[in-house]
Parts: structure tokens; C-alpha cells; sequence
């Protein structure tokens, strides 16, 4: 499924995503500005293979996808994956594919956002993910909405001759900040 | 890789998955037993959508299902997922017969896919992930080597309730530690190769 239009701070938005958003994926996430904590930087990136992703991500029930917009261009994409609507717990996630656009708080705010649609409009009982540990950005924008470690999974992956390793975390209704 | 092929253990053996499994899968699916315990694999179903399951799986380039036997009986299912890179495998489902709980099955086939997994496909871990709550399951895998890296609170919901989550890996380190002694093939004779 595809998310609302959500709008947020600093010309901030998470809106329904369109194929022309999809197409620009594989663009994003093939770089390595973008994929050091991600990977493996090979796909199929053909315009026709994003088509049937759009299509098979507007219909899966199990998640939520948005662009996220920044003074309405699209820069990244973030949801809500594998979602149980019995447990109502779901994978969050999230992806800047502009790196020249790091370090604004586009991403802080995009996770706000989403955080608060989920437990606000969704009613979820509970939002988990994992982060690469070195990914502080991330981590931080996560924890400012609630999110709090529960485990760390160590040597994970590899990227120039280092292990990283992946924090794990998890939010709750409750852990969520007062927004008054 | 999708459908596993021969795995033999001292009680059990992993097998390729038939069609002719796929009612008792159902019926497995359809136990409060064994819903209590783990996360649902499938939810049951009429025969012709077991099929075409059966028929997607097998067509999957990550996840690998088998059929355990023990004897001619067919006692339990494993589903478990290679990861892309990386060397990993996730233990997703790992299903008894409830009517075969504790006879050591679970154990046997446990250490046998280990095995394989280890010493055969040469990986460097393996996760499972288990309700808190699940204490045969936690035992078998904290006898193989397994370790708590995370937990998860009030993550799965059954019988009214919420239970946390358990979430456990294994590295090859730990099996060549504890369970060097357990291969599937004898070392190659001195001359094997000349």
C-alpha cells in the first residue's frame, strides 16, 4: 500500500508514491554515497522491473511505502515493511537517495513522521528495525521518536576491510514524545 | 535451492518436501499447539492454494523447505532462508508434530541441519528467532551453541496475551568448538587424491 500525504517541518512531506518516484530508485541506491550501510549495489534497475515493483508495492496489505519530499522534489523513500495485523508490528526503514542533501534532517523528520502516522492512524502496537551501528544519523533520528536498543547483532556485514555491525531497536506507543 | 534435498541425522531425516505432505502441513497449521509456539508459517488452506504455495516455494531462490521423516513417518517442516550475501542462514520455521513432542526429534534434526549448514555449505552463522515462551525450542538451541543477541518485547500475541521474542545466532566458531566431532563424510584417506 501506498501512504498519505503526511505533511511535516522545514518543507518536510511524506507523500503516495508515483512510478516516476520508483524509477528513480535504483538511481539512488546504486551509489556509493548512498549504500555504505546498505548494498549489495546490483539489481535488476530496468524501468520495466520498477514498474512491477511499483504495482506489487501498491498492492501488498503488509506495507505502508512513502517519498519522502523535500520542498516537493523526491529524495528518498521510507515505510513500514512485513507488517502483522494480528501482532500489529511491522519493520520500519528508511532511504535518503539524495546525498548531497545529508545532514539537513530530512531524514529526523521523515521517521517523525511516519513514527507518529503509526501509532496515531495505523494504531500499531509496536515498530522495529535495524541499523547499521556506524550509521549514527539514523540511529539518532530513530531514537529522537521513541526508538530504544534491544540488541546489537555483531559482524553483520563488511565494507573495506571492517565487520560493521547492526543495532537493533524498537518503539511503542508510549515511547513516543510528547509532540505538546 | 528451494526445495531441500537429503539430511540424515541419527533419528530423522531432513527430505525433500512431497505433495503428498502438504495436508499434513495444513493440519499442522491448523493446530493451536503449534500456533502457540511459533509463528505461523502458512495459514491453512484449501488443497489447490497448498499447491500453488507448494509450487512458489519451490520456484524461490532463498527460502528452503524440508519435510522431516523419522522412519516412514512424516513428523515436522523446516523453512529457512540463505541469505543473498553474507554467508548467513535465517532458521525461519522449525515444526514438530505435536503428537511427536519430546521423543528428541526436534534435537536430532536441529543438530543434523546445523550440520549442514556448517560443514557442508561452510556458512558463517545461523539465526533463529523464538517466543520467549518456547522452552523446548530454547533448549535445543541453546544446546547447539546459540546465543541471545536481542530481545524483543511484547512482540508475538497468543492465548490472550503478548510474549517477547528471543533472538539467537550461532557462529561457525561455536560449531567447530562443540561439534567438531559430528561430520557427515569421513576425513579423505591420505590417498584419495593421488
Amino acid at each position: 500500500m501506498f501512504g498519505p500525504r503526511l505533511d511535516g517541518h522545514n518543507g518536510v512531506a511524506l507523500v503516495p508514491p508515483t512510478l516516476e518516484h520508483f524509477k528513480l530508485h535504483m538511481s539512488w541506491i546504486l551509489q556509493p554515497e548512498t549504500d555504505r550501510f546498505g548494498g549489495p549495489r546490483f539489481g535488476e534497475a530496468t524501468d520495466e522491473k520498477q514498474e512491477e515493483r511499483f504495482k506489487k508495492t501498491g498492492e501488498d496489505e503488509t506495507q505502508i511505502q512513502w517519498t519522502i519530499a523535500y520542498h516537493d522534489e523526491p529524495v528518498g523513500f521510507t515505510g513500514i515493511f512485513d507488517i502483522d495485523w494480528v501482532r500489529r508490528d511491522g519493520e520500519s526503514g528508511i532511504f535518503i537517495g539524495r546525498h548531497d542533501l545529508f545532514g539537513r534532517g530530512i531524514a529526523s523528520e521523515a521517521i517523525r513522521l511516519r513514527t507518529h502516522f503509526a501509532w496515531r492512524e495505523l494504531r500499531m502496537h509496536r515498530v522495529h528495525n535495524w541499523i547499521a551501528h556506524a550509521n549514527r544519523g539514523s540511529r539518532r533520528g530513530n531514537e529522537k521518536v521513541g526508538y530504544k536498543q534491544i540488541g546489537l547483532f555483531r559482524r553483520s556485514f563488511f565494507r573495506s576491510s571492517e565487520w560493521y555491525d547492526e543495532w537493533l531497536g524498537e518503539a511503542y506507543p508510549h515511547t513516543f514524545p510528547d509532540q505538546h | 535451492m528451494a526445495l531441500g534435498g537429503t539430511i540424515r541425522g541419527k533419528q530423522t531425516t531432513l527430505r525433500l518436501p512431497a505433495e503428498a505432505d502438504l495436508d499434513t502441513y495444513n493440519a499442522w497449521m491448523a493446530d493451536v499447539r503449534v500456533r502457540r509456539a511459533h509463528r505461523v508459517w502458512q495459514e491453512p488452506a484449501m488443497p489447490a492454494t497448498w499447491k500453488e504455495r507448494f509450487k512458489e516455494i519451490a520456484k524461490d531462490k532463498e527460502t528452503v523447505l524440508w519435510s522431516i521423516g523419522a522412519g516412514e513417518r512424516l513428523v515436522g517442516l523446516v523453512v529457512g532462508r540463505v541469505w543473498r550475501l553474507g554467508g548467513g542462514f535465517d532458521l525461519n520455521h522449525f515444526v514438530i508434530h505435536p503428537e511427536e513432542w519430546r521423543k528428541g526429534y526436534g534435537s536430532d534434526a536441529a543438530l543434523a541441519l546445523h550440520r549442514y549448514l556448517f560443514d557442508y555449505l561452510d556458512l558463517r552463522l545461523v539465526t533463529i528467532d523464538l517466543q520467549a515462551d518456547n522452552v523446548a525450542g530454547m533448549k535445543i538451541a541453546q544446546k547447539l551453541g546459540h546465543i541471545e543477541y536481542a530481545r524483543g518485547h511484547e512482540v508475538h500475541y497468543r492465548d490472550g496475551a503478548y510474549v517477547d521474542e528471543v533472538k539467537l545466532r550461532m557462529d561457525k566458531e561455536t560449531w567447530q568448538e562443540r561439534w567438531s566431532a559430528e561430520r557427515e563424510y569421513p576425513p579423505l584417506a591420505a590417498d584419495a587424491t593421488r
